[in-house]
């Protein structure tokens, strides 16, 4: 198998020095947005994307990678250890893993999380390695009409399952959408919805509406309502993994990734579901039920294997097809397109060296990341107690220093600005933010692959159907909505479940007294409709479950 | 909603918080008529022959009023927006709209001085004035922070990774370029 040698190849190439350092720095930069609060790594690698001007594609892929690897890794140390998770992925971890924390068992969780990352991004690394040249060996043959359905496909997913409303989805989708319009056509040169101003002629940048709707959406959404006090860390303590942990450990690791990956690869909202699965999962198969919500090691080993072997499971879709399916992953494609490369089933044959070098950079960054996040863990720790102020103040000069430095114009800014208001009116009225990002990215693309389907059949819309393949998937994708709705019934009752026992605990006595405001509902998105701005501070049991129940 | 409120919510601010839950599809509608009136107008090339581009924007017109009106009925049925979680964020808090507008100023000061007087003075200028609205005490300390952070990024972006950025006054000193 030819595959074979060109990754050893993939990691001749990536062994050097130069891709090292690299990778090396992707993998920090990566766990410390993971751990740190208001960014992540979508807009890490957006705010990244000027680098593209200088930077070569294989030294900017292998830094990407490690920065979205590094995320996943980074954001269990902040589930664990500050009962606030702000990434849905994480949530699950949250569960278990920080009421090992306050039990004293907080090195046993992070080192299974850890380890688990690892054992998942590592296994599903392979997976990746195996599949995807399959799938781009059958992609070539792929028309445009069945990119277009494809494309069809991960829209509506990607709309239909991130965020709490299939129609909000949908408006967010819209909106990134009609942002991507904006600027010049390219097979026709006819400016678009330019308003008349010269900037605009260009298109709106990438960097900016992803910088502009994380970012600064981000720090405009905490400073009006942001969580005063001190950060409440929960100290590391107890011993790393013992025989038992690791005996009950790593057969949710395995199970984990089985469920990672594959949920990866499709279109169903990425890492989120994964990680709702697998917790279900561990929780009917533990002969342990009772430990369940008051820290079971399984309860944080499945979920955080599951989140790394999705995150590998999304790079599939993305390298063969060019069809992006998560915000990380659109942005990447970003990436992709300023180098004029076009990721999809040509990339294995006109682009093997960079591919391969990535694909085996993928590999290392799992060593160094279980490296920098076990013994290192204290230093992140440290990161996680940043004030602040200080952090949204750094997250707002970066993304100014970021949309600045990709056109060098202060019109940039005004739009990042206006961006960041849209932005945080989204995040207060509960639009998604990924699937306007990815409606931006993969939207020009989809109108370019349309355009040339209906160039081959001489204007016919039916031939957007009849092909044997764009057919199939348009049965799948029906298929596909009647399997996320079902995976989204029981996500959401498991979260009714789950967050229900966590309410009966008293989880707020390791924490300072007077200072914490409904730490419980924070796991769970409130109904803020209903919730009055007096009632500020409602005690762990007020959330009743039937209000859960019938929301979605 | 249709499920029973918390009984010591009094009625009033949910029918006052209805409102602005209909101003974002509005927006949205507002957008997506837009969107069609204006595709109209876009020069298409006697040269195209079948899909022009005209075509997608049409289309993009048409979601954004589909997903206005879903959402406006959405809302109209009981559905409310659920705010978005963070670790940094209290979401049962009223907005603070005054530091909001601090931090809006500090970033209207960067668009004004970046050109005019650098990037590390005008980045300097934003990192103190957003850390100091946030809360952090006594204003010298985000000040010199910021300084720091401000220097370090426009050394390694020019210097290291090439990428321009505007020196202002500090044009010419070495290592600021």
């Amino acid at each position: 198998m030819g595959d074979i040698g060109l990754l050893m190849d993939g990691f001749a190439n990536a062994l050097q020095p130069i891709y090292l350092v690299y990778a090396l720095i992707g993998v920090t930069l990566g766990t410390a947005v993971g751990v740190l609060p208001g960014i992540g790594p979508a807009m890490t690698v957006a705010l990244l994307l000027p680098l593209t001007l200088t930077l070569e594609p294989t030294a900017a892929f292998i830094m990407f990678a490690g920065i979205y690897y590094g995320g996943m890794y980074g954001g269990s140390t902040t589930s664990i250890l500050l009962n606030t998770p702000g990434e849905s992925a994480s949530i699950v971890t949250a569960l278990e893993g920080n009421r090992m924390a306050k039990a004293g068992r907080g090195a046993a969780a992070l080192a299974t999380a850890a380890v688990g990352s690892f054992v998942a991004g590592t296994i599903a690394t392979m997976l990746l390695t195996l599949v995807a040249p399959t799938v781009a060996r059958l992609a070539v043959q792929l028309s445009p009409a069945d990119f277009v359905a494809l494309m069809v496909v991960a829209f509506l997913t990607v709309a239909a399952m991130l965020g709490t409303s299939p129609s909000r989805g949908l408006a967010s989708l819209g909106l990134g959408l009609f942002l991507g319009l904006v600027g010049t056509d390219s097979l026709t040169a006819q400016q678009r919805f330019t308003f008349g101003i010269p900037a605009l002629a260009d298109g709106i940048e990438v960097v900016v509406v992803a910088v502009g709707v994380f970012a600064v959406g981000e720090t405009l959404f905490v400073a009006a309502r942001l969580r005063r006090g001190p950060v409440p860390v929960i100290p590391v303590s107890g011993s790393w993994m013992t025989r038992e942990d690791f005996r009950r450990s790593w057969p949710a690791w395995l199970r984990g990734t089985a469920i990672g990956f594959p949920v990866g690869t499709i279109p169903a909202g990425g890492a989120d579901v994964s990680t709702f699965l697998s917790y279900s999962a561990e929780r009917k198969l533990s002969k342990r039920k009772s430990e369940f919500g008051k820290g079971a090691i399984e309860g944080v080993a499945g979920p955080e294997a599951a989140n790394n072997a999705a995150a590998a499971g999304v790079l599939v879709p993305l390298l063969t097809l060019g069809i992006p399916t998560s915000a990380t992953a659109a942005v990447i494609l970003a990436a992709f397109n300023s180098y004029g490369i076009r990721p999809g089933p040509l990339l294995f044959e006109n682009e093997p060296e960079l591919i391969w070098a990535l694909i085996a950079s993928l590999y290392i960054g799992n060593v160094m990341l279980l490296v920098l996040n076990l013994p290192l863990v204290g230093l992140w720790v440290r990161l996680l107690q940043i004030p602040r102020p200080y952090l949204y103040a750094g997250i707002l000069t970066f993304a100014a220093l970021g949309s600045y430095a990709v056109g060098a114009s202060t019109t940039d800014l005004v739009l990042l600005g206006l961006l960041g208001l849209l932005g945080w009116a989204m995040r207060v009225f509960g639009y998604p933010i990924a699937p306007a990002v990815i409606g931006l990215i993969l939207g020009p693309i989809a109108e370019e692959q349309f355009r040339r389907a209906m160039q081959i059949s001489q204007g016919d819309p039916t031939a957007l159907v009849t092909s044997p393949f764009a057919a199939i998937t348009y049965s799948v994708l029906i298929g596909l909505f009647a399997l996320s709705w079902w995976l989204r019934r029981r996500q959401s009752r498991l979260a009714a479940e789950v967050l229900g026992d966590d309410d009966v605990v008293p989880a707020t006595e390791a924490l300072p007294a007077g200072e914490v405001v409904d730490r419980e509902g924070s796991g769970e998105p409130q109904p803020t409709g209903v919730l009055p701005v007096a009632l500020l501070d409602p005690p762990a049991g007020t959330t009743p479950d039937d209000e859960r129940g019938d929301r979605r | 909603m249709t499920h029973a409120l918390p009984e010591q919510a009094p009625a009033a601010p949910e029918r006052a918080r209805v409102w602005p839950e209909y101003a974002f599809p509005a927006g949205l509608l507002a957008l997506g008529v837009f969107t069609l009136v204006d595709a109209a107008t876009i020069a298409v090339p006697v040269s195209t022959n079948t899909v022009g581009p005209r075509v997608f924007p049409y289309a993009v017109g048409a979601l954004l009023v589909l997903a206005a009106v879903l959402v406006g009925l959405g809302v109209r049925r009981g559905e409310r927006a659920e705010i978005e979680d963070g670790e940094d964020v209290d979401t049962t808090a009223a907005t603070d709209w005054p530091t909001v507008a601090k931090v809006a100023a500090a970033f209207i000061a960067l668009v004004v001085l970046v050109e005019p007087a650098g990037f590390p003075i005008a980045a300097t200028v934003l990192f103190g004035a957003v850390a100091w609205s946030l809360g952090a005490r006594p204003l010298l300390r985000p000040v010199l922070v910021g300084a720091l952070i401000a220097v370090t990024l426009h050394v390694l972006f020019t210097q290291v990774l090439g990428v321009f950025l505007p020196a202002g006054p500090l044009e010419g000193v070495p290592g600021f370029g």
